[in-house]
């Protein structure tokens, strides 16, 4: 087993009128992604800026690799980087001199070099003298992020890295996270767009008010849904399709003359079964997937009721 | 960690220059250089001025760049640093700087150098300028030494008081700092004995300007003042009490840093401030009375009814020092609700402990052994007044300290205007009646009534009983004020469990 990166251990936070985090435990491990999933209001953000150590604790504790919070903050703080869902630069000051701002704060060795290997990681090298309050929203969050990667730190939050970045940015920021993963950092990343999520995280922590409603590896996570949405099309118009789909007995069947939906829960071996009638049976069969992403199911059947 | 590699130093620093700093020194230089042509020009021709000697116009042409350098280096800077910090913390990049592993004190030091570097720019072009012209007038090097020194050190002290207005509020809160200087100007009645004059460089400055040619011409100027007795050198003083301050701010700056929901000052900390600037105070008057008072020491002194009123003015002006002092040390109550979730209390003593309400008795207890000090001679005439002055101070500080922490937890938000609300029914009130009603007795039912009248009227014993019963009646009010204190918390409390 891999060395916990973060733990957070039954961590507790209250603000005066509720209470925004409530009882958490997650641990992470090197190379871990994980999705920390919920509605606005759910206590992401909230818990990220407690282990950033900006949010005063009721109970728990959290430790980035054995160093705890309380105890420790100043090495907790050269081991973490966090980046928050808003984009905080210095308008006045150019790309790199906002990162060589932080690069001395964090006492980064060969600081013109690894602000250059952020910038080209960030895909700013071009931007480098640009002014930061001429920067894109897109090209400010980026450059946040590069201010985050700065020091090399073990575990990454990510506050909605993704919101307010236009579909390239975010297919350049999949690329970047699937590369921290491949670097072995520990990642955690907020959001309440599932389908940003999908694709790189390995585990995902759903929130509701403030508590952990599930949390595991999306593999585990899938194994325990009781069921998934099934999505089927075939090539050509067919009676048939439609007959064996209805003769199935499944649960919430939508058919199309093309394609058809489903919900289903009985052993996988039953769901190849039902491919097989229907290739038997002359329907061509294009597509047969799960409909949706995981973590979309997962969230669905997690037993959190909103999301915004 | 040198200033020189304070990476918020440089970014500051670098800022300040990119917004342009050649034109600001350019702009100060020529405004010194104009100053100093004027005295060229009456060295030239003397006749055309009048001035007594090439030292009286130095003294004035130095006078006017002091001023000048004064107001940019202590208000400008003050409002460079407050804005500089209330910005960052809008645009988040003050978390984002408190996340790395830079030391608070190291965040606190870069923004206090660094934010107010064009004005430190534009004081150097003075301060060059201003050394030409103590050179050319002949006036001794110690007026230009003494004076930037000063300048520099108050600068220095706002510039922290800047860093927690900062910290504070979203604006530069350069309003507050003028409302308060015009409030110190009521210290200039009594230059020598009101220790405003020497926490701002006022009396210091005005001693350094004074001619030795002419002794006596502007008298309460050129007397160093007294420390219970004691005489001391007014630049000394004012640089000691600055740095005491000082000491007591930055530890408040570097505190709130690390983490803003601590209190400005911990308890020791504003017992101990408390404690120092009255004593202080105190010690400044003490030549008046000697420990004798009402009667006055002071041979051949005229202006017997100012002096009676100067320690009515000084209980004046220790209620609102306690009353700021109580409102920084104050622990918000979602702090106190957090501990008390954290280590499981309720009861009524662990609150109380946690609460203001201990420390408004201990600084009562310093004000009013501090009064005590002025009548330590007198006290088999007039240990009334003593007990009256000291039950009231005890009284009001208590009932500031109940109301702030009522409003806090019942109006949060709106705390500010009930507490303001609530003081005016209880202080100020009565006043207003006594004015709408002509009946003088109305203004003794105020809180504030019993302590002022007593140290305004300290040989008239007419209406002691008065007096005493109007304490008791206070008496009654801070303990259905406790009442509805601890309800609230009880309240609050309660909540949590059932959140």
């Amino acid at each position: 087993m891999a060395e916990p990166l973060l733990e957070i251990d039954h961590l507790r936070v209250d603000f005066p009128d509720v209470i925004a985090v409530n009882d958490l435990s997650l641990t992470i491990e090197t190379g871990d992604v994980l999705g920390l999933i919920g509605p606005n209001g759910a206590g992401k953000t909230t818990t990220m800026r407690a282990v950033a150590g900006l949010q005063d604790l009721t109970h728990g504790s959290v430790k980035i690799a054995g160093h705890d919070l309380a105890h420790e903050p100043e090495e907790l703080k050269k081991r973490l980087g966090f980046m928050p869902d808003f984009c905080p630069t210095y308008d006045q000051l150019t790309a790199t001199e906002f990162l060589d701002h932080f690069a001395r704060a964090y006492a980064v060795p060969n600081r013109a070099k690894r602000i250059d290997e952020c910038l080209q990681l960030t895909w700013l090298t071009e931007k480098s003298n640009a002014l930061c309050g001429e920067l894109s929203r897109g090209m400010k969050q980026r450059l946040v992020l590069a201010k985050t990667l700065l020091p090399d730190p073990q575990v990454l939050l990510l506050d909605e890295p993704a919101s307010g970045v236009d579909p390239l940015g975010r297919i350049e920021l999949r690329k970047l996270l699937l590369q921290l993963h491949d670097l072995g950092k520990a990642v955690v990343i907020s959001s309440h767009i599932l389908s940003e999520m999908s694709g790189f995280c390995n585990k995902a922590a759903i929130m509701e008010r403030g508590k952990l409603v599930t949390f595991g590896t999306i593999a585990d996570l899938g194994s325990r849904m009781q069921s998934r949405r099934m999505a089927v099309k075939w090539r050509v118009e067919n009676a048939k399709a439609s007959e064996i789909l209805r003769n199935a007995g499944l649960k919430n069947l939508q058919v199309d003359a093309l394609s058809a939906t489903f919900d289903f829960d009985a052993a996988p071996d039953t769901l190849d079964d039902l491919l097989k009638t229907l290739i038997v049976e002359g329907v061509r069969v294009t597509e047969w997937r799960a409909r949706g992403d995981d973590l979309e199911q997962i969230f669905l059947q997690s037993g959190a009721r909103e999301l915004m | 960690m040198n200033l020189t590699d304070n990476p918020i130093f440089l970014t500051q620093k670098r800022l300040v220059h990119r917004g342009g700093v050649l034109a600001a020194i350019i702009i100060a230089t020529l405004l010194g250089l104009s100053l100093f042509s004027g005295l060229v020009a009456y060295l030239a021709n003397p006749t055309a001025f009048r001035f007594d000697s090439p030292e009286d116009a130095g003294r004035m042409f130095y006078g006017w760049i002091v001023i000048i350098e004064g107001v940019i280096l202590v208000l400008g800077g003050f409002s460079r640093v407050s804005r500089a910090l209330s910005d960052d913390r809008k645009a988040g990049l003050w978390d984002s700087n408190r996340i790395t592993p830079l030391k608070p004190s190291q965040l606190v030091t870069g923004y206090w150098f660094g934010s107010g570097l064009r004005e430190f720019y534009m004081a150097i072009a003075f301060a060059v300028i201003g050394l030409a012209v103590v050179l050319l007038a002949k006036l001794p090097i110690t007026l230009w030494l003494g004076s930037q020194v000063l300048l520099l050190s108050t600068a220095c002290l706002f510039g922290l008081i800047g860093l927690l207005v900062g910290m504070a509020f979203e604006r530069s809160g350069i309003l507050l700092v003028v409302a308060a200087f015009i409030l110190c100007m009521f210290s200039l009645v009594a230059p020598g004995r009101m220790l405003p004059n020497f926490l701002l460089p006022i009396f210091g400055l005005n001693y350094l300007f004074q001619n030795p040619n002419h002794p006596g011409y502007q008298h309460q100027w050129d007397t160093p003042p007294s420390l219970f007795g004691l005489s001391l050198p007014p630049v000394i003083l004012t640089l000691g009490i600055q740095f005491l301050v000082g000491f007591f701010l930055w530890r408040a700056a570097v505190r709130k840093t690390a983490r803003p929901s601590q209190p400005l000052l911990l308890r020791w900390e504003a017992i101990a401030l408390f404690a120092i600037l009255v004593i202080i105070q105190h010690g400044l008057l003490w030549s008046i009375w000697q420990g004798h008072f009402p009667h006055i020491m002071l041979s051949g002194d005229r202006n017997y009814e100012s002096r009676q009123s100067l320690l009515s003015a000084i209980h004046a002006a220790t209620i609102c020092l306690a009353i700021i002092i109580l409102t920084c040390a104050s622990p918000q109550p979602e702090v106190i609700r957090l501990e008390s979730l954290r280590r499981g209390f309720k009861g009524v003593g662990p609150i109380f402990s946690r609460s203001a309400v201990p420390l408004a008795v201990a600084l009562a207890v310093i004000a009013g052994t501090a009064t005590f000090t002025q009548c330590i001679f007198s006290l088999d005439r007039i240990w009334n007044i003593v007990a009256i002055v000291c039950i009231n101070l005890v009284e009001l500080f208590v009932a500031y300290a109940l109301l702030l922490e009522f409003c806090r937890v019942r109006h949060q938000k709106r705390a500010v205007g009930f507490l303001a609300l609530w003081l005016f029914i209880l202080w100020a009130l009565p006043f207003i009646f006594a004015l709408v009603f002509f009946d003088s007795d109305f203004a003794k039912l105020s809180m504030l009534a019993p302590g002022f009248h007593a140290l305004d009227n300290p040989d008239t014993a007419s209406s002691w009983d008065l007096l005493f019963l109007a304490e008791l009646a206070h008496g009654a009010i801070i303990i259905v004020l406790f009442s509805a204190w601890f309800r609230q918390w009880k309240r609050l409390l309660a909540k949590t469990s059932t959140t």
